[in-house]
């Protein structure tokens, strides 16, 4: 069976008036010929299939937003060819609408001065839904997330937790193949972030929905996604199972070590850290020396040379007044990416090509 | 590209079933009601114009050697601006400020995703408010003008075809909204566009002033305009002694012609214009 979104080689150009600072640069702006091309999508394949969650991050004006508007047919691609439900979706917008699902976090579907239900009633019609999945959703979504008890509350009135959590409910109604989250949990609180969640995740698996999901929140992706895709600058950098980005920055572990009394740690003092360690265990020729303040801080790659190794192999070259272990999380390895890291496989071709680089590493 | 008008005029509507959008009337009844109070005002500011005008038009009259001007008398006039407040009223929908809003905010394109026509979209969703005007502010000043002139309205077949010239009209004036909001995807801003707007349409339409207290080529000119076809029309059709079958027919002819004009030109314009959106960003 084919995927059910297709992205091959999209690019996406906006052209944008170069505007200038000033009253001056502002009155001449009006009469400007002054165009800059920006390259805000560069390049990007991908393939989704049915059913699968998907993480999409990145940093503010990565990409994400526009890629999630190439999908759902709010924008034109300025070239490469883009497949929903095999449609091309800016060339059938109606059709390619009556079977995806947009939640954008920042705006709502649903109608600031009615009670939310009219809000559904009018989905309803709006996209022919039969009276029994009409029925049936709505039981579902009463059954998970209590929600009956909101209906006759006007929108305007409801928190945002509240309004996002109609506004998810609301995306899954017609019963979409695909549904597109933009940063659906953007200024929630922690418990309200769960419940979305929760409910993100039990509306894929019972209806075997594709779900995209825009986000900043580690939280969310960790919690959803098994495959996390993060675009920079316009280009996909990372496309592979989060497990695989996980273990691969699982591997290594920070050893921070505070030394008696406040003697300066010299670059020299650790070059014979170093010397010395590597005369006791010759596996740690990969160990990466540091300081963060008072501490010295030693990275280890585990699947070179286990970290207890190291540890006492320190103890016997130098006194420990205290000692730590920090794992990396996934957000300083999503930093680390954004930052150009050359340790990490990059830019990658196709899913599996990473795993073969890091192993390498 | 396939750009004849009849697909322009009927693009979707004909697969889609216009269920869909009746949903969107209903939403737009129950949003209007909610806002009671600003119902109440509506009908206060009206009140307000109708005394503002019978002043003014009163001294007009007092101020003329007969008591017929251009062929109408002082209680002609005044019927035939009440009535123009009135319909003013419903015909009012404010598309321009609430497309202005929405290309400023990005909110409209969410409405991209939707599985509906942008155009029907908009017309059944303001649909919503004019049906309440029209039976909060024409109806019941119909009927006050009638019981206040001692019916100097004639009460037949005018009725059938008035109701049918309404209809064109709010088609009419829904269609200048729009082509006007579409402008306000080059300009961003709408309050300067709305206002230039307002004054043509209520200058050229006649409904602040009858076309007839017109000179004569300005009068002339207007009439080939399609100004006239949302307030002078339907007005003319409603308070007219004289109109004959053939005037009835000509009538609504010419507000058919610059129905099919304007909806034809606004859902090309905006087709033409929503690559802003999605060719530069939404």
């Amino acid at each position: 069976m084919g995927s059910i979104i297709e992205m091959d080689n999209v690019s996406k150009v906006f052209r944008v008036l170069n505007r200038h600072p000033g009253f001056k640069g502002t009155v001449s702006d009006l009469f400007s010929r002054d165009y800059k091309n920006i390259e805000a999508v560069s390049h990007i394949s991908m393939a989704i299939e049915e059913g699968e969650m998907v993480g999409y991050l990145g940093p503010n004006g990565a990409g994400k937003s526009t890629t999630i508007k190439m999908m759902t047919g709010i924008l034109e691609p300025t070239d490469g060819r883009i497949l929903v439900n095999g449609r091309v979706p800016y060339e059938n917008r109606t059709q390619n609408a009556q079977n995806i699902g947009v939640v954008f976090g920042q705006r709502t579907q649903l109608w600031w001065s009615l009670p939310v239900i009219e809000s559904f009633r009018i989905l309803k019609e709006m996209y022919s839904i039969p009276d029994s999945v009409y029925k049936n959703n709505m039981a579902m979504f009463d059954q998970l997330v209590g929600v009956s008890e909101l209906y006759n509350k006007p929108v305007r009135q409801m928190s945002l937790g509240q309004r996002t959590l109609c506004d998810i409910l609301a995306s899954f109604l017609h019963d979409p193949r695909v549904v597109f989250l933009d940063e659906p949990t953007i200024g929630l609180d922690v418990s309200m972030k769960s419940k979305i969640r929760d409910l993100i995740s039990v509306l894929n698996r019972e209806k075997n929905t594709t779900v995209v999901l825009t986000t900043h929140d580690m939280g969310d992706v960790e919690a959803l996604c098994k495959r996390i895709m993060i675009v920079d600058h316009g280009k996909l950098i990372y496309d592979d199972s989060i497990q695989q980005l996980k273990q691969f920055f699982g591997s290594y572990r920070t050893l921070k070590i505070l030394m008696p009394g406040d003697a300066q740690i010299t670059d020299e003092k650790m070059e014979k850290y170093r010397n010395d360690l590597l005369a006791q265990c010759p596996d740690s020729q990969n160990v990466v020396f540091g300081t963060d303040e008072e501490w010295l801080t030693i990275l280890v790659p585990e699947d070179q040379v286990p970290l207890m190794n190291i540890l006492s192999g320190m103890q016997t070259i130098l006194p420990i007044k205290d000692m730590r272990i920090e794992e990396i999380s996934t957000e300083s390895v999503i930093r680390k990416i954004y930052e150009g890291d050359e340790r990490i496989p990059q830019p990658v071709e196709r899913t599996g090509a990473a795993a073969g680089e890091a192993a390498g590493g | 590209m396939d750009n004849s008008s009849g697909r322009l005029l009927f693009n979707n509507a004909g697969r889609l079933p216009f269920r869909r959008y009746l949903s969107l009337t209903r939403g737009g009844i129950l949003e209007s009601l909610t806002y009671r109070t600003g119902l109440f005002l509506n009908l206060l500011g009206n009140l307000v114009y109708m005394i503002v005008m019978f002043f003014l038009w009163r001294a007009i009259y007092a101020s003329s050697p007969s008591t017929i001007v251009n062929g109408m008398t002082f209680r002609d006039t005044l019927v035939y601006l009440t009535m123009a407040g009135a319909i003013f009223s419903t015909l009012e929908v404010y598309l321009v400020w609430k497309m202005g809003r929405d290309i400023q905010s990005g909110q409209i394109s969410l409405y991209f995703t939707k599985p509906m026509d942008f155009f029907l979209r908009e017309f059944f969703y303001v649909s919503g408010n004019v049906v309440i005007q029209l039976f909060l502010t024409l109806v019941p000043t119909l009927l006050i003008v009638c019981i206040f002139t001692g019916w100097s309205i004639p009460l037949g077949w005018n009725l059938l075809f008035f109701t049918a010239s309404l209809f064109l009209a709010l088609l009419l004036n829904f269609s200048i909204d729009f082509i006007v909001g579409t402008l306000c995807l080059y300009t961003q801003s709408f309050w300067g566009i709305n206002m230039v707007k307002e004054v043509i349409i209520l200058l050229l339409s006649g409904a602040t002033v009858p076309i007839a207290f017109f000179p004569d080529t300005f009068r002339t000119v207007v009439l080939y305009l399609p100004f006239q076809a949302i307030y002078n029309v339907p007005l003319q059709i409603l308070v007219s002694h004289t109109y004959t079958w053939a005037d009835y027919a000509r009538g609504l002819g010419v507000q058919l012609f610059w129905v099919v004009v304007l909806v034809a030109a606004g859902r090309l314009f905006f087709r033409q214009s929503s690559k802003i959106i999605t060719v530069n960003g939404g």
